[in-house]
């Protein structure tokens, strides 16, 4: 019992460069060896609210997806922009692009690239990218009121008026669906309060972890319908639409966040035993240092 | 004064009330302007604010440089850096691709090998399809950032083609597309250290759980308790996590919520002992094995936390943080807040 | 054959592992890398905001296209001999190619605003915060900016983050008992949280009770953000580890291992050179 308790306090200092290793290892592990772990998704419901929201548009819709993040949030948010743009091309929904964000122009370049010409899918016919605009909330609200004088061109430098699928599009009352992939100011709150809110667009969102907490209140009354959470989030909606093409009978290449799930739970797992152990360490130094 | 202190001042009043009172004026060209004019201007201003910044710490860097302060010689690589990405925005496009017309007959299944074997395609055939569906003229579908590389591929080309051209794509979408100068600076320099910069955070979360986080009081024992069971429900092993782990940790719960009131050190692990064996033999009868009920699931205890106890934190801060900016907001507009014009 | 992407790999990799070394100790891989995103990223979002929002939006503005507006007035010439002008100082003087100010005119609008004249003389002020003298005229951009703010967040909080969140926490009293538990839950710890931020009033008696209940409810919450913190931060640090291990293949030539060696020797050196002179400088 004695010796227990030396470990335990022993444990209680120890250098932080070690926990840093186990840390490392614990991730790298399952990353070079994903066959030695595998664990079955299970979707949340809040997954399954963004889900079902998208399933219920039809072929022809018109969907606003913007991109709110960059390279720093790449493995969280990039993994759901490439699911849901596999959805909506399965489900033949018009996607047009914007970025809030600067780096939000080459994620969102990224991901039309990685996907669309797997699913046939030519630019200005199924889809369009419109770009970045600096300005945060004043952008949204020029989204809101007049797409076409805040962005005469597109990404590529092409006027709008010779683009096909912008022809009747005005503003954001002109679509049927909101997406935003968010990674931090602006993002969905932003979308929520200048443009979905006052026009009452339904809006959905995929947002880094840490924000989740504070997007929620939106998403428990509707304002935003249904949130993916970070990269497991990601990683429950591949499953989603991998369930969902299988059934369409579409073939598809299985998603990177899925993969990447193994590694999270047992980091997640190390972190809280290292919880649990600085806890023990401390109560038995604190009762030592009462007896003495 | 009045220019440096009541023009600003009316500057904000005047806006802010446009702005607010925008929402309701029914005029039409006052709702144009402040739906798009105005919003332009602020993003216009903004893009001058960004400006700003950049040459604002370039200025630092340089005098740092200049006066030899510590570590300035780090500063010449913040100088470099800048200067590099102003040279990639503004001078050297990159992003050349080439264009080809009137291939000459009976040479479109060369041209279509050729294309196909710079683009690692397996297939010359689709290449081939594209080419005869384009009209005028068929634009490779390879960008390379150095005239020098794009030459290598025409010099091939030339002798099966009538019209070959080397272009490149326009100043303002180079900054965005693949094989331009400013994008290979993105994804190779920007990327990895803007995610590395954030990827470090996660040692550090661990390093700060394992020595600081600790159960001192009721509330840091909420919060630490909230967080694992948030950590195990939201990733796949909490799903693995059995019925009769869960109900240990229930058993220690409740007996760490009635320790204080329980002196006997022996009556109360008693009374977690005793629970976790009644438990442990209750759920083996009842089969709990096979189906363990929600209540003993972490993923469904995860999603209760989640959506109701938290939310109502949650809440409750957003509508605290929005009072509190509506608060501000409505100082700024009737001019009572000067502190934001440096006064 | 070593060709740009190959280049690039090791570039990332390099990158990557400097601001990882950061982990042992601060040094000056970390810090060489470290100024380099300083510079770069600076640089990289003036051009982006540049390209993408004053060029087409205010020079086009003011310069559209001279095809869609020239009626052949002299007014008209002379606004285009002043883009002419602007054009000869970004080419430096003749020496590059036109960038900035296309030939005839930029591409989008279809009317000269000469309205958009005021932002853009906005921004020159702004601009001018550099010069000690002169600095003061920047409180005028940001008059603007601050006011407009001002103006669009009164309005977006208070519909959205207020109104319809305290509309939200009502119980439906005609639902099953389960539903009303849990929005009954919902309600207390909302209005207890509240009670807790309302320092206008001592937290004694009732007050005290109530707002100590919100604390509960509050470190739940802050719980539940430290567990998503935990999660976010392990993802991103994923998606590194995950590109360190495609670029440690035989196709970019072992980058990671390589520089991953290198990195701990040069290290290894320097901690002990530190140590020497850090030892020297006591003696």
């Amino acid at each position: 019992m004695e010796t227990i308790k030396k470990i335990f306090i022993l444990l209680g200092s120890l250098d932080r460069r070690i926990i840093f290793l186990i840390v490392g290892l614990s991730v790298l592990i399952p990353l070079i060896q994903p066959e030695w772990v595998n664990f079955p998704i299970r979707p949340t419901p809040e997954s399954q609210i963004v889900f079902d929201e998208i399933n219920k548009l039809n072929a022809g819709d018109k969907i606003l997806l913007s991109f709110e993040y960059g390279p720093s949030t790449k493995p969280e948010i990039h993994p759901m922009a490439i699911a849901i743009l596999k959805h909506l091309y399965a489900k033949n929904i018009q996607v047009y692009g914007f970025a809030l964000w600067p780096d939000g122009n080459f994620m969102s370049t990224e991901a039309f690239s990685e996907v669309s010409d797997d699913y046939d899918k030519k630019y200005g016919v199924d889809y369009v990218n419109l770009g970045y605009k600096p300005g945060g909330e004043a952008v949204i609200k020029g989204i809101a009121s007049d797409i076409r004088t805040l962005y005469p061109v597109d990404l590529q430098g092409t006027s709008i008026n010779d683009i096909p699928m912008m022809k009747d599009v005005v503003n954001i009352e002109d679509f049927d669906f909101v997406f935003s992939l968010s990674a931090g100011f602006p993002g969905s709150k932003e979308w929520v309060q200048y443009a979905c809110d006052p026009k009452n667009i339904p809006l959905s969102t995929g947002c880094t972890s840490i924000q989740v907490t504070d997007i929620m209140p939106y998403v428990e009354n509707d304002q935003i319908r249904g949130i993916l959470a970070g990269m497991p989030g990601a990683a429950e909606y591949e499953s989603l639409v991998e369930a969902e093409l299988q059934k369409m009978e579409i073939a598809g290449k299985p998603g990177e966040a899925s993969g990447m799930m193994a590694a999270q739970s047992i980091a997640h797992v190390v972190i809280v035993l290292f919880i649990i152990f600085g806890n023990i360490s401390y109560f038995i130094t604190r009762k030592k240092n009462r007896k003495g | 004064m009045l220019l440096k202190r009541q023009i600003p001042l009316m500057i904000v009043i005047g806006v802010g009330l446009l702005t607010l009172f925008g929402n309701f004026i029914n005029n039409e060209s006052i709702r144009d302007f402040v739906d798009n004019d105005a919003t332009q201007w602020f993003d216009i201003i903004a893009s001058f604010a960004i400006f700003l910044g950049a040459l604002n710490m370039l200025k630092l860097q340089l005098i740092k440089i200049i006066k030899k302060q510590k570590n300035w010689q780090y500063s010449i690589l913040a100088v470099a850096g800048f200067a590099f990405a102003i040279f990639a925005g503004f001078f050297y496009r990159g992003a050349n691709f080439i264009t080809i017309a009137d291939i000459q007959d009976g040479q479109l299944a060369i041209v279509s090998g050729i294309i196909a074997e710079e683009l690692n395609e397996t297939n010359p055939y689709d290449i081939k399809t594209k080419i005869m569906g384009s009209q005028d003229e068929y634009e490779i579908d390879k960008l390379f950032m150095t005239e020098g590389n794009a030459k290598l591929l025409m010099e091939k080309l030339t002798p099966f083609v009538g019209v070959i051209n080397l272009k490149s794509k326009p100043w303002g979408a180079h900054v965005q597309t693949k094989g331009s100068l400013f994008y290979w600076m993105f994804i190779n320099m920007i990327t990895p250290l803007g995610a590395t910069m954030f990827a470090l955070l996660a040692f550090f979360v661990a390093s700060a759980s394992y020595r600081a986080f600790r159960i001192r009081n009721f509330e840091a024992t909420l919060l630490l308790v909230a967080g694992i069971i948030l950590m195990l429900g939201r990733v796949p092993i909490g799903n693995l996590i059995p019925w009769w782990v869960v109900s240990i940790m229930v058993m220690f719960g409740i007996g760490a919520i009635a320790a204080p009131f329980i002196k006997e050190r022996k009556i109360l692990l008693g009374i977690v002992g005793g629970g976790i064996i009644i438990f442990i033999i209750s759920g083996t009868i009842m089969g709990w094995n096979q189906t363990p009920p929600a209540l003993l699931s972490i993923p469904i205890i995860q999603d209760w936390i989640f959506a109701f106890p938290a939310m109502a934190g949650s809440r409750a801060l957003m509508i605290g943080i929005a009072l509190g900016i509506v608060a501000t907001s409505f100082r700024i507009i009737i001019g009572l807040d000067k502190s934001v014009l440096g006064g | 054959m070593i060709t740009a992407e190959i280049m690039g790999a090791w570039l990332v990799v390099l990158l990557t592992l400097c601001i990882f070394s950061f982990l042992y100790k601060d040094n000056p891989f970390y810090k060489a890398a470290e100024h380099l995103y300083v510079g770069v990223s600076a640089g990289y979002v003036a051009v982006i905001s540049f390209w993408q929002q004053v060029q087409p939006n205010l020079f086009g503005r003011l310069w559209p296209s001279r095809v869609e507006v020239d009626d052949g007035s002299i007014l008209k010439s002379i606004w285009y001999a002043i883009y002419e002008i602007f054009n000869f100082i970004s080419t430096g003087f003749g020496v590059l190619d036109r960038s900035i100010f296309p030939e005839g005119g930029i591409k989008g609008y279809d009317e000269i605003r000469m309205i958009y004249l005021i932002p853009f003389i906005l921004g020159i002020f702004m601009l001018l915060r550099l010069v000690p003298k002169l600095g003061w005229l920047a409180r005028w951009a940001i008059a603007y900016i601050v006011g407009m703010a001002a103006g669009l967040r009164f309005y977006g909080f208070l519909n959205s983050d207020i109104l319809i969140q305290i509309k939200a926490s009502a119980i439906d009293f005609t639902s099953d008992w389960g539903t009303i538990v849990n929005a009954l839950i919902l309600f207390i710890g909302t209005l207890t949280g509240l009670i807790y931020f309302f320092y206008s009033t001592e937290h004694k008696g009732v007050v005290g009770r109530l707002s100590r209940i919100g604390i509960y409810f509050l470190m739940i919450k802050f719980g539940a953000s430290f567990g998503f913190a935990v999660m976010g931060r392990i993802s991103l640090l994923i998606g590194r580890f995950n590109d360190l291990k495609d670029y440690s293949s035989s196709e970019y030539n072992y980058a990671t291992p390589i520089i991953l060696v290198f990195i701990i020797i040069c290290l290894a050196i320097w901690s002990f050179m530190d140590g020497e002179k850090k030892n020297e400088s006591t003696v």
